[in-house]
């Protein structure tokens, strides 16, 4: 087999996925010679739009229906379709209040002239196609991605931690930011794979790469108020970045049941 | 004769843009840059959010000028609440500034920008031929995010950076090491220089510009400042910014335009460089003067020689902040307590394409109640659109097949950061005037 053909994409988002490639700079030239990159909107002009593509990495999130017509054509052409960054695997950020109606946050902002604009409620891409792989992130770290390359030129599919983000403060001996020091702490239910970056400067994890498998929303709720958060603060921190994740609407809407 | 050309989609530009042009008799009848990013609707997304909590979400407007948007956004939060930072928080907050400028103008340059002046579709197919050139600026572009992973935690999205200081300072070893990988990237930045000194700048584009940029009473060459000065002669508060960027709607864009007095203006490398270029100092002066930047470009092109400029200067700047932190000291100290209180403020950073302004409002708990953010691409778009009539005008009789690219060259030394334009500002629009028509007048 000669090289995989590659194309990179990005729907709605701040492209910080696409960057997070573009910021591997020692690699770039060897990921460049390894890969047969068909399309790089972003770094690239005149790619080929139509050739079927074995490999395609998409970051962003559906926002428009515009999205939603590449996200399936792209799903079409590729034989693996790898979703890259928080928006694309969560819904990420634009996903937040997803049940305000669109219209009303456009006639806020545009006035009149919004209704030339389409808007959907911003959703994952697992919503609308199949996704052979989830990278979270916001950002994607670096060694995951470079690990996740190196898997799928081998023909396999990366192995990426399944266990929680408090996991990796603990084995690194960090302070506990929720236990010692009172902070609203999303550790315990977000994805491992950033070795617990914002532990590791004295902050909080605000939950940016998303839950983890069968993450315990009940009993991290339980001990948030328990510190004496307010079902409102939690409940903005819970959904700031995967706000679509079953887990969490379950959890609020129970929580909302309950009140 | 009617035609018209239509560019789908921008390529090396950050998010999603297109070009229209409709040519009618002989005429330019309308130049439309095109936005279609998806709207995001950030501003209405952190109402009701803690004072902390509005800096991590905003400065996920943009990836490439995050480190820009997360001290924009610290600054309004603290001028809001009145909080007063220490000298070394300033300085640690000034260069990661700095790291996000080096790694946005290497990235434009090298990436983006240069392919197009050499006739290479990328940077990738640029290093079949020009391998040397493009693993120096990849370097360059990775010491801008070494900076930034060294200050502010990561390379995007700094999560270090935080209402009242820094979660944890730097140590004297990382600034050490800093410094002697800024000390080799400042030859590799001169290089850069010679580099772009040897590209032919075409003037199809050239007209008149407005220029807007920060202004500091310091004697140095600054990415921050109180005041925005225009090339008019022009001054204003910070705080009165909305003087500067009246907002429309158009109707082919999801981002508003900005116009100063009825006219589009221009921020930027290039803006920065006519107002304040006089201040540059060092390697960074010769460097200006080599470039011919001495006087007021009239051509947008030269914004990619301001780049190469500007990188020098933040590369000397950031070699000397980090002397000073090291002769003052570098402390472990805390964040400064806050003491929450209702209020509003704003916040103004030079973002590596121009001026950068969050605004914010909280209420007596904290919470945020308005939130208002003009992003420099925002207050291009209407300044693009400009060169890009004169460049048809000028190129008129030139095929669709020859005039395509050289139209995506003028937007791209823009270096707009289309993401960041479409980040949806909420402002009180009088409806009544924008009728169809009036939305779709081009300037």
């Amino acid at each position: 087999m000669g090289k995989p053909k590659v194309g990179i994409y990005g729907l709605t988002g701040c492209a910080g996925d696409q960057l997070a490639i573009l910021n591997c700079e020692d690699e770039l030239l060897d990921i460049a010679g390894a890969l047969d990159i068909k399309s790089f909107p972003m770094a690239m002009s005149g790619g080929d739009e139509n050739c079927p593509l074995d490999i395609v990495f998409v970051d962003g999130a559906v926002v428009q229906p515009k999205d939603e017509e590449l996200l399936k054509r792209l799903r079409e052409r590729a034989t693996l379709l790898v979703a890259i960054g928080t928006c694309a695997v969560w819904g990420g950020l634009p996903a937040m209040k997803s049940e305000i109606a669109r219209e009303e946050l456009k006639r806020k902002v545009y006035g009149r002239a919004g209704k030339i604009f389409d808007t959907t409620a911003p959703q994952h891409l697992s919503r609308f196609v199949k996704v052979d792989l989830s990278i979270s992130g916001c950002p994607i770290e670096k060694e995951q991605l470079l690990q996740s390359v190196a898997s799928l030129l081998h023909g396999d599919l990366p192995r990426l931690p399944n266990y929680a983000v408090c996991t990796e403060c603990k084995m690194a001996e960090y302070p506990c930011v929720l236990l010692e020091k009172g902070q609203l702490c999303l550790g315990p239910i977000t994805v491992a794979g950033c070795k617990a970056r914002c532990p590791s400067y004295g902050q909080p994890c605000i939950g940016c790469r998303g839950p983890v498998e069968e993450a315990n929303v009940s009993s991290e709720v339980r001990v948030l108020k328990e510190k004496g958060f307010t079902w409102f603060d939690i409940q903005n921190r819970l959904r700031t970045f995967a706000a679509p994740a079953d887990c969490f609407e379950d959890k609020i809407f129970k929580e909302g049941a309950n009140a | 004769m009617h035609k018209s050309i239509v560019i789908d989609h921008l390529c090396r530009v950050e998010g999603h843009g297109g070009i229209t042009v409709r040519i009618k008799d002989g005429k330019v009848a309308d130049v439309n840059m095109d936005i279609f990013e998806g709207p995001r609707f950030f501003e209405p997304l952190v109402v009701g959010r803690s004072y902390d909590e509005v800096a991590p979400i905003l400065m996920r407007i943009c990836a490439i000028c995050s480190a820009s948007h997360t001290v924009a956004s610290l600054m309004a939060v603290e001028s809001a609440l009145g909080i007063e930072v220490s000298t070394q928080t300033r300085l640690l907050r000034e260069l990661l500034v700095q790291g996000g400028n080096i790694e946005s103008h290497a990235l434009h340059l090298f990436c983006l920008s240069i392919p197009d002046f050499l006739g290479y579709p990328s940077a990738i197919a640029l290093a079949s031929d020009h391998l040397q050139e493009v693993k120096m600026g990849l370097e360059l572009k990775k010491l801008g995010n070494t900076i930034q992973e060294a200050i502010g935690g990561r390379a995007i999205h700094s999560m270090n950076a935080v209402v009242g200081g820094f979660g944890r300072p730097p140590t004297r070893e990382a600034l050490l090491d800093l410094k002697g990988q800024l000390t080799k990237g400042l030859e590799q930045s001169l290089a850069a220089v010679d580099l772009v000194s040897g590209l032919e700048i075409p003037d199809f584009c050239t007209s008149p510009n407005i220029y807007a940029a920060l202004s500091s009473d310091g004697s140095g060459y600054s990415l921050f400042g109180d005041r925005i000065a225009l090339s008019t002669g022009d001054t204003k508060d910070i705080k009165m910014y909305k003087e500067i960027c009246n907002e429309r709607v158009v109707a082919h864009s999801h981002a508003k335009q900005s116009l100063f007095k009825g006219k589009p203006f221009a921020v930027g490398a290039l803006a920065r460089i006519a107002l304040n270029g006089e201040k540059l100092s060092g390697q960074a002066k010769k460097a200006k003067d080599k470039l011919g930047l001495s006087s007021l470009s009239e051509n947008m092109l030269d914004n990619n020689a301001a780049q190469a400029v500007e990188m020098v200067y933040s590369i000397e700047r950031s070699l000397d902040i980090i002397d000073e932190l090291l002769r003052e000291g570098i402390k472990q100290e805390e964040p400064v307590e806050v003491r929450i209180r209702a209020g509003a403020g704003v916040g103004a950073v030079e973002a590596p394409r121009g001026t950068l302004y969050h605004s914010y409002s909280f209420d007596k708990a904290g919470r945020l109640t308005e939130a208002d953010v003009i992003t420099p691409t925002a207050q291009n778009l209407a300044n693009i659109e400009k060169d890009l009539r004169i460049s048809v005008e000028n190129l008129i009789d030139e095929s669709r097949e020859s005039l395509g690219p050289k139209l995506e060259m003028v937007v791209r030394a823009y270096d707009p950061c289309i993401s960041c334009a479409v980040h949806l500002v909420e402002v009180n629009l009088d409806e009544k005037r924008i009728s169809k028509k009036e939305s779709r007048r081009i300037t």
